[in-house]
Order: structure tokens, then C-alpha cells, then sequence
């Protein structure tokens, strides 16, 4: 007997807002100045041993309002980490920008960027508090990416590196009231290489126009993310303009295909893509190329009798004999995709996959 | 708008076309598995045989006519129906008249279904199942509880399992292959009976923070005469036997490591077994065993590709040097270096080096594991690096010729062979004394000519051992044993028990002669991909009915040789540092010393057949210090200084010897 209590749906809603220590704060407004003030980066010395070190942020730390020149950006679909909410910032040296080189790579940003991600929980228990767990970085130096990641400490004061993959056991409460018990994995290094590896190259995820361009609130007034940028200083104008881009992947006004490609891009393409830690699998999730049927493991046998039964990466019409649908609603280390940034079931994503495959007519025999 | 009309005629089509909606329009059933799309059948299943009451509204409705005096079983308890909620009934009698037999609601993981019941040749059994709890759709397997007919020389028999079913191998010392299942807080073991069946036990233990999701690998760690186990995941958890092998203590390594292969080996030679990771994003990691319930974390000289890539690692004596060596099938995508296949030589000196570029094995094609044998029986190993893709080339037959490796895929089968996996393993299944592979969906079979035939196989990969000591290979296959049913060949295994080695004898190099000429065998926890497999040294002598020696070749350096060992049956062999004649025993008779470490009486095991007999303690090198007379089945050891030693005893039966710790 199953009694269903409660549904994580409201949570898979939640877009990042900005964060302060409490909750029903409202954002603060991004800085509006290239000019960085405040901010202390010297790149020979960088990954510094505490996040403080880089006043990124005024104090106290961890409401992260950024300084000056640290603006939030958020990407249209966002990358799922176990129900985690997460903020996002960029930083660049004085007098620097990105240039555009494509919609579907990663901008190209100037020597000494920052790109920095914190998730973090509300109501964590015991007192229902909002809970910092790591605050991560890539910083562009010597022409390479190098990743930095730190982590709060309990009085939620201060982040130390650490690089070694360390877990944070918390329980939070979810819009139902539901507690979940969560054993949060901070990535190791190696494990940010896995992601963020474009061939030989190290490589954002999150910073592909197609998936900045959008239009964000701002304390001027709202503006699309990538004008923001030009419009700071940050962006090389002259981009085109009309960027191909992804579908908001819990838009319900999007198609299913449009919903689940633009999942399957943020969360997967960066491993199943030409360069990527797993391009030796059929599959190819980035946006520009899921608009074939076939890169999306459409009516494509895996190549390991991996679960008997299991007959299609997607066996279309049934997602129960779908690879997809099935390592998409496993927990098991080896078996649920993605391996990395996932220990839960993303139950809103598995039902959006499983729509999509039951929809299509069955075409596979 | 126009979508939903579209949807509706479809499931109106699916409605007619399907005719297990009803108990007049069964589907009948043999052996195999079953999806069902969703419960929709407009007949439900009563009366209710299980539990979970009678507020169902559909059912799908299946018939078994028994062929033979069985049982079979039926269960949904299948991974990829994810614990999904289903209920099973079971009738006799006619349709519209029907009697309960049998029901289950939640016997299986999550709240999945299983039911056994006896069946009687000609009569027909309903199996239905209903929509108490879920519409949804899932497999179904329908399955011979006890052996059943043999298809493609296998069958198949039910074996309750819990959790990840990765493992064979002998866990209560009686030389038997068990098979274990376990979840992060059970250790599920069916022990094999001496006559035959199993009997299931199940130990709970503290929660182990590292499930073997990722691999899974056993050895006697602490030389307590019962195996550990190990599993793999985001670092490792150790299960540790206790000295009766009833329970087991959970030690969970505090380190984080993204686990593939994990294995169990002496890598420093000091007669400890240590633990072995292959990591995916770093370089290899390992933890030494010292001795004394501690263990000491290394990252680094065995695989030290920054971003890693290592999948397969597999612990073998390439050159015969005596020393383990260790290959890794590497595997990584966008045209990364991290693919790179490597061998690594021990040196000797506690230092590895690896020569896969010398060796010829320096391969970039994407391989998660290696299956290693001589599948010549020229002496030295050779190995078929198996593609789990064919993207970065193909599987690769590689020949040992002493100084390098030479490709001979062209014409050997593999070079046809489509099928990809990141499972391949060594064995030789139809014991004909060449050496198959198994992976990919298929079996090939050594034609004994270095070229491989496809054979089909009713199983995939799974852990294997014989698990009806028929001297026939078997592999289980989650909650399914596949029994080799064996043919007229002849056979004999090797269980290797170490004393100045580690217990299991990992590591060693076997050797048996035979009028067909020689194999060789190494000792090896963790092969394959993730699964963990006999200990046990197997090999198939085809018509031969003799065999005229074993030859083990310790990691201490120590040589035993058994003469004209009995064939078809299990020869243990103990190692003995006092002569260069090995102590073969059955398998019930290797004693052990206890308590290890003793302060000052030792006992052993079988005292009732050792009152009065003389006892000869000596030191690792076989130096003899005492030569006490076992009064009570006992010696008395005050006076020996700490330190680690030998006991000896002649019997009637042959001599036994046991390691033992003094404090």
C-alpha cells in the first residue's frame, strides 16, 4: 500500500530569489556600476582560503547582498540540485567584458571572471531557518577556468575552501510542510570537471545566451539579461539579436518537446554532447541539436542490456520501458541520471519526461 | 484540444486490442517476463486472496496451465518498475467460479509484489492483478521457483533476494558459493545447503553510508576465516564478518570517491588485504589495511590521470613474476587523453609503473572492464578489452607474447561482435578447458583456437560461481539464478586458503596439468564492471579424467604443489610454508585458531579430532618454535612474543594448519 503524503510540486516552482536571512525580504537591487567597488581579487593569489577574503558581498556574508559589479543573473531554465534554491553572480575585473561567440556555447568571458553559485535551503530544522551550504566559483585564470568551492560553516559566517566533495546532512521542509532528510554533497573538484568540460577545455554551463536571454527585473526597471550586460560594461555589444533560445522548462504554456529539451539541456547536455564526459553514448540533449527526434534517444536501443525490459533510451509511447524515464526515477548512485548534482527524485521533471514519452504515438517496433 | 480527442481514440484502440481485459480472455502464460501498459481490464480480480482489501475497479487477467509438478513464482519485484504498487491474486477453478489459491500485496522491495505457489500439471491457474493502489503500467516475471527446464543449457530457479544482488562467494567458510544481496542496512544471504537449495538469512547491520550501487567486492579483510564485504559508491563502506561469520560491523570510510570497479587485493604484499577504488573524476584511490581494524587512505601511484577516467581496474600477473599487476579499462568521452587504457607493473618494491604503452595496451577505445584469461593455455594472460561503446573502436583480443601484446581481434570474432557493454568477464562455461567471455548479451565461446563463437544466452551479466557445486558456472541475474546444466566434461576447483598470504589467497596464481596440458587462474576479488564473483579457482578439463597437479603460487613467494588431486569435486588448498607439497583438504576440514589475536590459550575449530595430537607453532618463514601437545584441543601460547604465526596439526586426515595473532 503507497499513501501519498504531500507533493514536492510547489517547490519545483520556486524560482531563486535573492537571498537575505529572511525569506520575506525583498531582493536587493543589482548593482547598476561596472565600477567594482569592494570587491578584493588579485589573480595570482585566487582560489583565496575564505570566501569572505573576496567582499563579494556586504556584511554580513550570508544575506549575499552583492557589492557593486557582482550582478545576479539567473538562467531561463535553471540546473535542478535536490531541490536546493540557488543564486548566481558574475564579476568581472574593471574595464573587462565577455564577447559572444555563439548561442549554444558559453559566452567568452575576460581573464579574472567570477562566476559564483550558492544554493541553499529554507526552513532547515530545527528552527525552520534558511541554511547556506556552499558557495562555488569559477575563476578564469591564465586563460583556463579553475573551480573554488567553499563551505558555510554552521554559524553560516564564514566559507572555507574545500575541494575534497564533503556531505552536509540537514532535513527541510518543503511548501507542504513536508520534512525530507537530504545528505547535501558538496562537488569535489573532479566532479565540477565532469560537468564543466567542453573536450580538453573547462567551461561554463549556465552562460550560453540561449539560456540568459531573458528579460530580469532590475532596479532601473526590467531588462533582458544580455542588454543588462552590454549595458554594464560586461557584454561585447553587437550579439545578434535574435538569439535561439530554450523554453522555460516549467512554463506550461510551452510545448512538452520544448519543456523537456530545455531540461534535458541544462541538466544533461553538458555530459551527453559532442565534448562532453559521456559523448560516447548516442544521445546529444543540447538545445541545438534535440530537435532530432534520434539525439534525444528516440526509438535508439541503449547500448547495455542495462534493465531487462528496458528497450529504448526512449520508447516512445512508454515510459516504463524507457531508459530515460527509468534512470531519470532511480536514486541509486549508478543508475540515476544525472549522476552528479542529484541524490532525490526531481519528481516534477519525472513526470514532465514521462508525459512527454506516453504522448508520442509508439513508433519503436 | 484536438490532442486529447487524439489521445482518447488511442486508448479506445489499446482497449479493444488488448485480451487480458477479462478472466475469459486471459493471456497464457510461460516462463519470462510480462509488461503490462496499464490495469484497465474491466473484470476485477475477486475475491481478494491478498491483503489490502476490495476497493479495486480493474484487473488483467493471465493463465498458467503447469506442464510439470512445480512451483513457480511470480513477481513484479523487477528494478524497473521502481517498487511500483501492485497486488497479485492467484485462482483455481473456471472463470466465473473461482477459488482463491494464492495473493500478495507488498511481499517484494517497495511495494511490489511476489507470490510462490505449487502448481500440478494440467491445471490452470489465474493470475490476476488489480488497481487497489495504481493504474499504472510495469513487467512482470513468471519464473520456475525451483529448477526448471533448461533453455540454451541453463535454468532458471528464484532466489529471494533484498536489495542489489552483486555478489557470489563463500560467506560462512564452508567453500560453497553463497550469493548476497544487500540494501545500505540488510546483508540478504542464500547459503548454499552441502546437499542443495539454500537457505536465506538475513543480517541487519548498521547503515552503511556507501551502498555497492556503483561496484561491489569481498575478501576476509581481517583473516578472521570469514569473508568481508565492500561496497562502492560515493566512497567506501566495509562490512566486517565477525568470527563466526553471524554478524557484521559497519565501517564506513570517511572519504568521498566517485566509485567505479572496487577491489580487494594485497597491494603492499604484507599478507593484509587492502581496498581498492577506481575513481571517475581523479586519480585511483586505495586503503591500506594495517592490520589492526585501522586503515590508511592513499590517493595516488596506482591510475593518476587528474580528471580520471578510470572504470575497470583488474588485479592480475601479466608478466609471471609472481607479483600482482593491475589493469584499468578506461573510458571517457570529447577525445579525452583520461581514455586511455593502462597496465600497471608491480615493481616489486611497493611501487607500480605503468607499461601499457610498452605492452601495447595503451588504447583509447571506451572500455568500462577487461576480461583476462590465457585463452590459449600458453602460460601468460591475455585479455579482451571489451568496448561499452564503439564510438573510440572496438573490443580488442589481445595476446600475451611475453614482451608486448599482440592485437589478433581481426578474424576472432570480436571483430564481428556488435554487442557493447560495460560487463565482460572470463570463464569457462562449458568447461572444455578454453577459457569464454561473457558480456554484451552473449556468450562467446573459445573455440580453443583463439577464435570466439556468439552463443546465445538467456541471462546478462551478473555475478557467477557455482551455486549447485555441480562444477558448472552459473550467474545470477538480480533475484534469478541461471544454473549451468552442464554437460559430460570433468572439472576441479581450487579454493585457496592463505596463511602467510592473505586468507583468500588473492593474488595467487594457479595452475593445474592435465593430459590436455596446463591452465593458469589468478585469484581475484572484483572483475567485470561492478559485480563480485567466486573467489573459487574454476577451470573445465574437457575430457580429461585426471589432473596431475596443482600448483599455487602464493603473493609471499611460497610454492604448494598438489599431487594427482581428485577431479570433479573442490580441492582446498592451505598454504604451507614448511614444504613445498601443498596441504590439499576438503573443505570442511581447514580449521582456524581462535581467539586472534590470543594472549594465551588458542583453540581451534575441530578440537574433538585434535585432543592429544602434537601441534608445531612456527613463524611465517616456517621456522618451528614449539611443538606443543593439544591436550584439550588447545595450546597454550603464553610464551610467545607478539606477533603473527602459524599452527600446524597432523591428523588422520592430512595435516591443517591456521594463522594466528598473539598479543
Amino acid at each position: 500500500m503507497q499513501v501519498r503524503t504531500g507533493t514536492l510540486l510547489s517547490l519545483g516552482l520556486v524560482v531563486a530569489t535573492f537571498l537575505s536571512c529572511r525569506k520575506d525580504v525583498p531582493l536587493p537591487p543589482p548593482g547598476n556600476s561596472a565600477v567594482s567597488t569592494g570587491v578584493t581579487f588579485n589573480i595570482d593569489s585566487v582560489p583565496y582560503a575564505k570566501l569572505s577574503q573576496y567582499h563579494f558581498f556586504a556584511a554580513p556574508m550570508a544575506n549575499l547582498q552583492p557589492v557593486a559589479g557582482v550582478l545576479p543573473y539567473e538562467p531561463i531554465t535553471p540546473a535542478f540540485g535536490d531541490y536546493a534554491s540557488k543564486v548566481r553572480f558574475v564579476w568581472m575585473p574593471p574595464g573587462s567584458k565577455a564577447h559572444y561567440v555563439s548561442d549554444s556555447r558559453s559566452l567568452d568571458f575576460p581573464e579574472g571572471t567570477v562566476l559564483i553559485k550558492s544554493p541553499y535551503y529554507d526552513e532547515v530544522l530545527p528552527d525552520h531557518s534558511r541554511r547556506l551550504l556552499d558557495t562555488r566559483l569559477m575563476i578564469k585564470k591564465n586563460g583556463t577556468w579553475i573551480f573554488a568551492e567553499y563551505v558555510w560553516n554552521e554559524e553560516q559566517t564564514e566559507a572555507t575552501l574545500n575541494m575534497s566533495g564533503v556531505n552536509v546532512p540537514l532535513t527541510w521542509v518543503d511548501g507542504n510542510g513536508q520534512p525530507h532528510d537530504e545528505l547535501y554533497h558538496v562537488p569535489s573538484e573532479g566532479e565540477c570537471t565532469a560537468c564543466h568540460k567542453y573536450f580538453d577545455e573547462r567551461t561554463p554551463i549556465g552562460t550560453k545566451p540561449q539560456n540568459l536571454n531573458r528579460t530580469m527585473a532590475y532596479a532601473g526597471g526590467p531588462m533582458n539579461q544580455l542588454a543588462k550586460w552590454a549595458a554594464m560594461g560586461y557584454l561585447e555589444g553587437g550579439y545578434p539579436n535574435n538569439i535561439e533560445t530554450v523554453a522555460k522548462w516549467d512554463d506550461p504554456g510551452e510545448t512538452l518537446e520544448r519543456r523537456v529539451r530545455a531540461y534535458l539541456d541544462m541538466n544533461c547536455s553538458h555530459c551527453h554532447f559532442e565534448g562532453g564526459f559521456c559523448s560516447y553514448r548516442p544521445m546529444r540533449f543540447a538545445w541545438k541539436d534535440s530537435s532530432d527526434p534520434v539525439n534525444l534517444g528516440v526509438c535508439v536501443p541503449p547500448q547495455d542490456p542495462f534493465a531487462p525490459g528496458v528497450d529504448y533510451i526512449v520508447h516512445a509511447g512508454n515510459a516504463n520501458r524507457s531508459m530515460l524515464y527509468y534512470r531519470f526515477s532511480s536514486t541509486l548512485e549508478a543508475v540515476r541520471m544525472p549522476l552528479l548534482e542529484r541524490t532525490v527524485r526531481h519528481e516534477e521533471a519525472i513526470q514532465l519526461i514521462g508525459d512527454w514519452i506516453n504522448a508520442m504515438p509508439d513508433t519503436c517496433q | 484540444m484536438k490532442k486529447t480527442v487524439l489521445a482518447l481514440a488511442m486508448g479506445l484502440l489499446a482497449w479493444h486490442a488488448k485480451a487480458q481485459n477479462t478472466c475469459a480472455t486471459a493471456v497464457p502464460l510461460v516462463m519470462g517476463n510480462y509488461y503490462i501498459s496499464q490495469i484497465d481490464g474491466m473484470e476485477v480480480p475477486e475475491p481478494v486472496c491478498s491483503t489490502g482489501g476490495d476497493m479495486a475497479t480493474a484487473g488483467e487477467w493471465y493463465a498458467y496451465t503447469a506442464t510439470m509438478d512445480t512451483a513457480i513464482t511470480v513477481t513484479t519485484d523487477l528494478p524497473q518498475n521502481n517498487g511500483l504498487d501492485t497486488r497479485i491474486q492467484v485462482y483455481v477453478g473456471s472463470c466465473g467460479n473461482l477459488t482463491c489459491y494464492a495473493g500478495d500485496d507488498d511481499s517484494g522491495t517497495g511495494y511490489s509484489s511476489t507470490i510462490t505457489f505449487d502448481v500440478a500439471t494440467g491445471t490452470t491457474y489465474y493470475i490476476a492483478f488489480d488497481n487497489r493502489w495504481t493504474n499504472a503500467g510495469f513487467t512482470f516475471h513468471v519464473g520456475f521457483a525451483g529448477p526448471g527446464p533448461v533453455v540454451n543449457g541453463f535454468s532458471t530457479v528464484y532466489l529471494p533476494t533484498n536489495g542489489m544482488a552483486y555478489c557470489v562467494v563463500d560467506m560462512n567458510n564452508d567453500g560453497l558459493d553463497d550469493a548476497v544481496s544487500v540494501t545500505a542496512n540488510t546483508i540478504t544471504i542464500n547459503y548454499q545447503n552441502s546437499n542443495n537449495g539454500f537457505t536465506t538469512v538475513t543480517h541487519n547491520t548498521a547503515t552503511a553510508s556507501n551502498t555497492p550501487s556503483w561496484s561491489m567486492c569481498a575478501g576476509d579483510l581481517d583473516g578472521n576465516g570469514y569473508n568481508d564485504l565492500v561496497y562502492a559508491s560515493g566512497g567506501l563502506s566495509f562490512m566486517m564478518a565477525n568470527d563466526s561469520g553471524t554478524a557484521y560491523t559497519t565501517v564506513n570510510q570517511p572519504q568521498y570517491i566517485f566509485c567505479q570497479r572496487s577491489n580487494t587485493v594485497d597491494i603492499n604484499n604484507d599478507g593484509r588485504l587492502d581496498a581498492f577504488s577506481c575513481h571517475d573524476v581523479a586519480p585511483n584511490v586505495y586503503y591500506i589495511n594495517n592490520g589492526n581494524g585501522t586503515w590508511t587512505w592513499h590517493q595516488g601511484g596506482l591510475g593518476d590521470t587528474p580528471d580520471g577516467g578510470n572504470y575497470g581496474s583488474i588485479w592480475i600477473d601479466y608478466n609471471n613474476d609472481g607479483l600482482i599487476d593491475m589493469f584499468i579499462a578506461k573510458c571517457r568521452g570529447g577525445q579525452s587523453q583520461a581514455s586511455i587504457d593502462q597496465l600497471w607493473r608491480n615493481n616489486g618494491d611497493g611501487t607500480f609503473t605503468d607499461v601499457a604503452p610498452a605492452m601495447n595496451l595503451a588504447d583509447y577505445q571506451q572500455s568500462w572492464s577487461s576480461a583476462w584469461a590465457d585463452f590459449d593455455n600458453d602460460g601468460d594472460m591475455d585479455v579482451m578489452i571489451g568496448a561499452s561503446s564503439f564510438e573510440g573502436g572496438g573490443h580488442k583480443l589481445m595476446r600475451n607474447d611475453g614482451t608486448t601484446f599482440t592485437n589478433v581481434t581481426a578474424g576472432s570474432g570480436f571483430d564481428l561482435y556488435n554487442g557493447t557493454s560495460i560487463e565482460f568477464i572470463a570463464r569457462d562455461f562449458d568447461n572444455d578447458g578454453y577459457v569464454d567471455v561473457l558480456g554484451g548479451g552473449s556468450l562467446l565461446h573459445n573455440n580453443g583456437d583463439m577464435t570466439f563463437s556468439q552463443a546465445t544466452v538467456p541471462f546478462s551479466n551478473g555475478p557467477t560461481g557455482d551455486l549447485d557445486h555441480n562444477g558448472f558456472v552459473d550467474v545470477q541475474n538480480d533475484n534469478t539464478l541461471y544454473l549451468n546444466a552442464g554437460n559430460a566434461n570433468h572439472w576441479i576447483t581450487v579454493h585457496t586458503v592463505g596463511t602467510v598470504s592473505n586468507k583468500n589467497g588473492i593474488g595467487a596464481r594457479v595452475e593445474i596439468t592435465s593430459p590436455m596440458g596446463n591452465q593458469i587462474r589468478d585469484i581475484r576479488s572484483g572483475d567485470g564492471f561492478r559485480y563480485m564473483s567466486s573467489l573459487n579457482a574454476h577451470f573445465g578439463i574437457g575430457s580429461d579424467t585426471t589432473v596431475s597437479s596443482i600448483t599455487v603460487r602464493w603473493p609471499s613467494g611460497i610454492v604448494n604443489t598438489v599431487e594427482n588431486p581428485p577431479v570433479d569435486g573442490m580441492v582446498t588448498v592451505v598454504e604451507d610454508p614448511t614444504s613445498s607439497v601443498g596441504i590439499a583438504e576438503p573443505a570442511t576440514a581447514v580449521i582456524t585458531a581462535f581467539p586472534s589475536p590470543a594472549t594465551t590459550v588458542l583453540y581451534v575449530d575441530a578440537p574433538s579430532k585434535l585432543i592429544g595430537r602434537t601441534a608445531t607453532i612456527m613463524d611465517l618463514a616456517g621456522q618451528v618454535l614449539a611443538r606443543p601437545v593439544m591436550e584439550h584441543g588447545s595450546v597454550d601460547v603464553s610464551a610467545l612474543a607478539s606477533g603473527i604465526y602459524l599452527l600446524k596439526v597432523e591428523t588422520t586426515s592430512g595435516s591443517k594448519i591456521a594463522k594466528f595473532i598473539k598479543n
